[in-house]
């Protein structure tokens, strides 16, 4: 139907303001469910390498929820880590999702209705975040229904993944030893990736430091010591720089 | 089901909770920024994936080509891939594409 361009103007403004659908929130999350459901493959089968159950591969993504700390849980259990030291690094990497819904907030400014971020929020991952702030930078407003279709694509992306590669176990890719060798890089791909995604200037001292440290306590002390003193040696040098 | 590795689900899971959810429906957005404790969350972050990179790559670097090739390739399809597109998923895929391709060359 053609309209003038007053009414088109208005219509246009209409879209502009009006809070986008949960639907459109599960149409933004394909692209990281297309990248999340290999990733996640590869952690169910990880998982069964490792000697856990399908079902413990499926309570990890269903209550961790966070891939590269996924990766690391099983190898820390499966180094025998005690429980305590295994929780504190997966938490401490975790930190930085704390910095992510205040960076959301202050790009949808102080009106955006907050009332179920108890929920949506769960889902605020990464890739999550990265999409959801995307679209408020190209000038979409924010709305929580679209967070909630965003945020539940991908988890569920990320959970069913986890299953088809706990099902298809551990043993599924032997007579494809070069797609067993690329998975096993996904996880140092996504880390790497990750540290490309949060790099800036003012954090290369940071990286630096966490990287020689954990490259010397590992030679010296072993994996865990050299990751957690890494981690720790890294947030020192960011506490005490202005 | 391995009770100890529940336990640091739990754990873990309830942080991530905490993490991605309390700051919003404190509305901290709203207190100032720079403070210390900023200083220190935003540095954890860095320094835990740069460590946890480091371990993850340290077991692989090695003399021998032919297992060095697939980790270089690998890591060269990340950074390229990550400057040109700026999405860690693609990067992360075409990662994990270049190690499979390069092992199944020189393998």
């Amino acid at each position: 139907m053609a309209c003038s361009g007053p009414e088109l103007a208005l219509a246009l403004a209409a879209m502009t303001d009006a809070q986008p659908s949960f639907s459109s929130g599960i149409a933004a999350s394909l692209p990281i469910v297309m990248g999340y459901f290999p990733i996640a493959f590869s952690f169910g089968i990880a998982a069964t390498q490792a000697g856990f159950s399908g079902l413990e591969a499926f309570a990890l993504s269903l209550i961790i929820y966070a891939g590269a700390s996924q990766f690391l849980a099983l190898a820390l259990m499966s180094s025998g880590a005690p429980v305590l030291v295994a929780a504190f690094t997966l938490i401490a990497m975790n930190l930085r999702h704390v910095l992510y819904g205040p960076a959301l907030l202050r790009a949808a400014g102080t009106k955006a209705d907050t009332r179920h971020a108890w929920a949506w929020a769960w889902g605020l991952t990464d890739e999550v975040f990265g999409q959801a702030l995307g679209a408020l930078a190209r000038g979409q407003v924010f709305s929580e229904r679209y967070m909630f279709g965003l945020g539940l694509g991908a988890y569920a992306a990320w959970v069913s993944g986890t299953v088809v590669g706990a099902y298809a176990g551990g043993g599924a890719l032997d007579a494809w030893p070069a797609v067993s060798a690329g998975l096993g890089f996904m996880l140092p791909a996504l880390f790497l990736a990750l540290l490309l995604s949060i790099l800036s200037r003012r954090q290369v001292p940071v990286i630096a430091v966490a990287g020689l440290v954990t490259i010397g306590a590992t030679l010296s002390l072993g994996s865990t010591s050299g990751i957690l003193l890494g981690m720790l040696a890294g947030a020192i040098v960011g506490l005490v720089r202005r | 089901m391995n009770w100890e590795l529940l336990t640091v689900a739990l754990l873990a899971g309830a942080a991530n909770w905490v993490f991605r959810a309390l700051p919003i429906l404190a509305r901290t957005d709203r207190l100032a920024a720079g403070g210390w404790l900023e200083r220190f969350l935003s540095a954890t972050g860095p320094a835990a994936i740069a460590t946890l990179f480091v371990a993850a790559i340290l077991p692989a670097l090695t003399p021998d080509p032919v297992r060095i090739a697939p980790v270089l390739a690998g890591t060269v399809a990340v950074l390229a891939v990550y400057l040109g597109r700026r999405s860690v998923v693609l990067a992360t895929l075409a990662g994990a594409l270049a190690h499979g391709a390069t092992f199944w060359l020189v393998g």
